[in-house]
């Protein structure tokens, strides 16, 4: 794990990623009401608290994803990543919360450890985290029935596995963005978005 | 065999005894057993030591003869005397055993007669004392009572004691109360007698103003005279005057009415003057009468005519209007005109200049598209040269790209060569330097080793060697410090002379870099009069590149703003990017959900509709129960098993009443000998066990009307005996209403008992 080295190599930079991913998406799940919060636990990771969720099939399908999106970003070949908020009811894109990863190639080139803390790292994530936690107060709410899915924007070469598929990148028709914090491992580069979908306020 | 060793329970010990001596006796040792049996009076202890000790002498004896013997025979008989000897001892347990219980039944009998005798005698015990203590009860209960009853006496007397205290105290309290009033009266009788003295008192009082005041009467009567008087005579002036007055007022009437007739007098005067005054005007304007008439004639006629002059006017000036505007488009006509032809001078003057074209250029132009056609060949051309001058000002370029190139490479070797030089020139400074340094050393390596030698030969004649060598090191010691010295003077030579070098090279350098630039300027200069203008189209060229740099920066802009709009919408550029997602992903999970259940609801509504429709028509449910997908609840199975259960309770009981009526019918029939059918609702017909038809029947019917009466309706087929029945149902039919209208509740047996009657004088059934 890169928490011993004094550096952080590509693996560990991947890592760290992927597991941002996975506490922000719960979060995320949690935070829009995707799922009921009796779904969800409290855990401790980077210093708060934040809830992940208990139910098994959901739990499998995170796994899943962020296991693959783990190597991709060891390859660097995922450029986004992106979670999709549809309203069952009528099919449209309600929300959209986009991660622009950045990767410096010539990392895989070199092999030395890129020296920045874990701790300062660490940080950044938690300062996205907490914004995402508070887009909450300006988000307009979700009233129907939401699923949600998880796109990966990848280059375009790369050999699609077994249990993927193509996908449109279900874009929202009118809506506003809002970018929020970046934070970097000095390797990898996340940026933040989320756009919703403007709403008429009579 | 164990003795009995005990203290107490002689008895059991005397059996024991007594065994024993039996046993001794079989044995055949009978002296022993004297002895026992004489023993007895003896203390019991030491006769049993005794007896045992000579016992067991005795049973070793034998032994002893048995072992001195050592004869088969004598081994067999001693076989048999220890078998006997042991049964004899069984016997004798047997017997002692059961003398013991023997003994113990002896003395459990007698225990149980001394208990029955005991009990007995605590029963007569018993008995008397209950006896005596039912004795004592009647006595105690009949002190008790008669301790209740003087209680009683006691507490009646109690009573009447208080009552009497409680009279005697109303009785003194009354005493008190009358003694109380009493004295009241006592006192009040003093006080009147005192307000009786008072009140006599002033009644004398009151007497002497009595007289006072009818002296004072007196007087006042007089005076009251005097004043009647005077009143009567003024009342005869009031009259006087009210008469006076009276008068005065009917004279004002008088006055106010003829005021009044003054007034209208003179209204009517007035009216009549105003009408004389109308009656004058109204002559004096009859007179003007024809003249207003001639003048309203002619007024009409000036009227009507200057109507027509008025429609007249307007016309004209419409007219006018009309004709005003033509002048007014008229006249911008004319101008228009006056331009045009001004134009077409103009335009005749350019087309013959354009004609002339030819004339001037010298080309073959007769039309414009010729023109057009040379124009563009002209700029063709223009576009060629352009092209020509691009690629010659890129070949400049590139050409004079090289050339700073090339000098800067010249540039490079120079100072290279330079550097090399000046290397060189350190190199053979140094050479130098340490050629010198080396003649140096070899002069004072010489110097020494004359010393060395002078020393040496000096030693060998003084032998001063602490002296030599102490000078050695003095000497050593100041080459040392001499070598020091000149190797950091040959250092600092060395730097400075380096930096000399340096120094000089920036020298070279700049002074070839200022030649090159003389070079250049002089170049420029020379060729300068030759691309001035090549220089102000350049710049102008530069403006205008400058211009659309901007333009084009700012376009830049607006689409990476846009690019990045579209990149936070998720917009991505499918050469290089796609999207994927997982197959099996929540969304598309969800959504299969939704359609299911979609598609369950739209069949479970099927299947419902199907079911109200079979249910409306009337079909049975139970048979649809299989196709019911639905699993049928719990109170649906109780409700269908209740309603089993009442169908065959229905159905059983269905069957019952049948039997049962047909029972009670069959023993009506047969007991009484009228078969009762319901032919409809009210009718029964009753037939006779005796009638030979079916038609001969007795129909009666149930009428609400009449008590709950039964009216007898048809006879049926009763012709046979009718003539004997029909006197009697005369009979009954000629009694008054009153009786007819009798519950027939007692006419119908007799009317049936008729019926059986005839049937029995029908002579087919005559034998019955």
């Amino acid at each position: 794990m890169s928490s011993t080295l004094k550096g952080i190599t590509l693996k560990g930079s991947a890592e760290l990623v992927a597991e941002f991913f996975s506490f922000g998406i719960n979060s995320i799940l949690y935070q829009r009401g995707i799922y009921p919060p009796e779904t969800f636990s409290r855990v401790t990771q980077y210093d708060m608290s934040l809830y992940l969720t208990t139910d098994t099939k959901l739990k499998n399908y995170l796994t899943n994803v962020v296991t693959q999106l783990r190597e991709w970003l060891f390859d660097c070949t995922v450029q986004k990543l992106v979670l999709v908020i549809t309203c069952l009811e009528t099919n449209e894109v309600l929300e959209r919360w986009q991660f622009d990863i950045e990767c410096d190639k010539t990392a895989k080139q070199s092999s030395g450890p890129r020296e920045k803390s874990i701790k300062a790292i660490q940080e950044e994530i938690r300062s996205v985290i907490r914004q995402v936690t508070a887009t909450v107060t300006f988000l307009p709410l979700l009233e129907t029935a939401c699923a949600f899915d998880l796109l990966i924007y990848t280059d375009k070469d790369l050999e699609v596995p077994e249990k993927w598929e193509e996908s449109g990148p279900q874009i929202i028709a009118d809506s506003e963005e809002v970018r929020l914090r970046t934070f970097t491992t000095t390797i990898h580069k996340v940026h933040s978005i989320v756009a919703y979908k403007r709403t008429d306020y009579i | 065999f164990k003795p009995c060793f005990h203290r107490g329970g002689r008895s059991k010990l005397q059996v024991g005894r007594l065994e024993f001596a039996e046993v001794l006796r079989s044995r055949g040792v009978y002296q022993k057993a004297d002895i026992f049996m004489k023993m007895d009076g003896m203390d019991d202890d030491t006769t049993v030591f005794t007896t045992l000790k000579s016992f067991k002498s005795f049973i070793s004896q034998p032994e002893r003869s048995h072992h001195l013997a050592e004869t088969s025979i004598a081994k067999g008989d001693l076989q048999k005397q220890y078998i006997q000897r042991i049964e004899l001892e069984g016997a004798a347990e047997k017997i002692h055993s059961k003398t013991n219980l023997l003994q113990m039944a002896q003395e459990k009998n007698q225990m149980e007669l001394s208990h029955k005798r005991a009990r007995i005698e605590l029963e007569k015990a018993a008995h008397i004392s209950a006896r005596d203590f039912e004795r004592e009860v009647d006595r105690n209960q009949g002190l008790l009572t008669c301790i209740k009853k003087l209680e009683e006496r006691e507490a009646d007397t109690e009573k009447l004691l208080n009552e009497e205290a409680e009279m005697n105290k109303t009785l003194k309290k009354n005493i008190e109360a009358l003694n109380k009033k009493l004295e009241e009266k006592d006192s009040k009788i003093s006080n009147a007698n005192e307000t009786l003295c008072a009140l006599r008192d002033e009644i004398r009082e009151l007497n002497h103003k009595i007289k006072n005041q009818e002296m004072q009467l007196a007087t006042q009567a007089t005076e009251n005279e005097g004043l009647q008087e005077q009143v009567q005579l003024q009342h005869k002036k009031y009259l006087e005057a009210s008469q006076k007055y009276q008068s005065l007022q009917t004279s004002e009437c008088l006055n106010s009415e003829n005021e009044l007739k003054i007034k209208e007098l003179e209204r009517r005067l007035a009216l009549q003057e105003q009408d004389s005054v109308i009656v004058r005007n109204m002559r004096t304007e009859l007179a003007r009468l024809p003249d207003a008439e001639r003048e309203l004639k002619r007024l009409r006629e000036e009227n009507s005519y200057l109507r027509e002059t008025k429609e007249n006017s307007s016309l004209l000036k419409e007219e006018a209007e009309g004709l005003r505007r033509k002048v007014e488009r008229l006249e911008k006509i004319k101008e228009d005109m006056v331009n045009l032809e001004l134009e077409k001078e103009k335009l005749a003057m350019k087309l013959q200049a354009w004609e002339n074209l030819s004339q001037t250029t010298g080309l073959n132009i007769r039309k414009p598209e010729d023109l057009s056609r040379e124009i563009i060949q002209i700029q063709q051309r223009e576009i060629g040269l352009k092209q020509q001058n691009s690629s010659i000002t890129s070949s400049a370029r590139a050409l004079e790209k090289s050339r700073t190139q090339l000098q800067n490479e010249l540039l490079q070797l120079r100072t290279r060569g330079l550097e090399e030089q000046k290397k060189r020139e350190q190199q053979d400074a140094l050479v130098r330097r340490l050629q010198k340094r080396v003649l140096l050393l070899t002069k004072e390596r010489d110097g020494m080793r004359a010393i060395l030698e002078s020393y040496d030969n000096e030693l060998a004649a003084s032998e001063y060697s602490p002296q030599l060598t102490r000078r050695v090191r003095e000497a050593e010691d100041l080459l040392q410090k001499a070598q020091a010295h000149n190797s950091e003077m040959e250092v600092q030579v060395s730097k400075a002379q380096e930096e000399a070098g340096s120094y000089k090279l920036q020298a070279q350098t700049a002074e070839m870099e200022l030649d090159v630039l003389k070079k250049q300027a002089a170049d420029a200069d020379n060729s300068s009069f030759v691309v001035g203008e090549e220089v102000s189209s350049l710049r102008q060229k530069i403006e205008e590149l400058e211009a659309d740099r901007s333009r084009l920066e700012e376009q830049n802009n607006v689409l990476e703003m846009r690019l990045e709009r579209h990149n936070l919408q998720g917009d991505y550029d499918p050469v290089k990017t796609k999207v994927i997602h997982f197959r099996m992903n929540p969304t598309s999970l969800a959504k299969q959900e939704r359609q299911d259940e979609a598609e369950k609801l739209r069949e479970e509504c099927q299947l419902l509709r199907e079911r109200i429709r079979t249910l409306q028509a009337g079909g049975a449910v139970a048979t649809e129960e299989g196709t019911f997908n639905l699993p049928p609840s719990q109170e649906v199975l109780d409700l269908r098993r209740q309603m089993e259960s009442a169908e065959l309770k229905n159905q059983r009981l269905k069957e019952v009443f049948q039997k049962k009526i047909q029972e009670f019918r069959t023993v009506c029939y047969v007991l009484t000998g009228y078969q009762i059918d319901i032919t409809t609702e009210n009718q029964y017909r009753l037939t006779s066990v005796y009638a030979e038809h079916m038609e001969d029947s007795l129909l009666f019917k149930h009428t609400q009307t009449e008590e709950g009466g039964w009216r007898l309706f048809d006879r049926g087929r009763a012709a046979p005996a009718r003539h004997v029945d029909e006197g009697r149902l005369a009979a009954l039919r000629q009694q008054p209403p009153a009786q007819l209208r009798r519950p027939a509740r007692r006419r119908a047996p007799r009317l049936l008992s008729h019926d059986e009657r005839r049937h029995f004088k029908n002579p087919s059934l005559s034998h019955l």
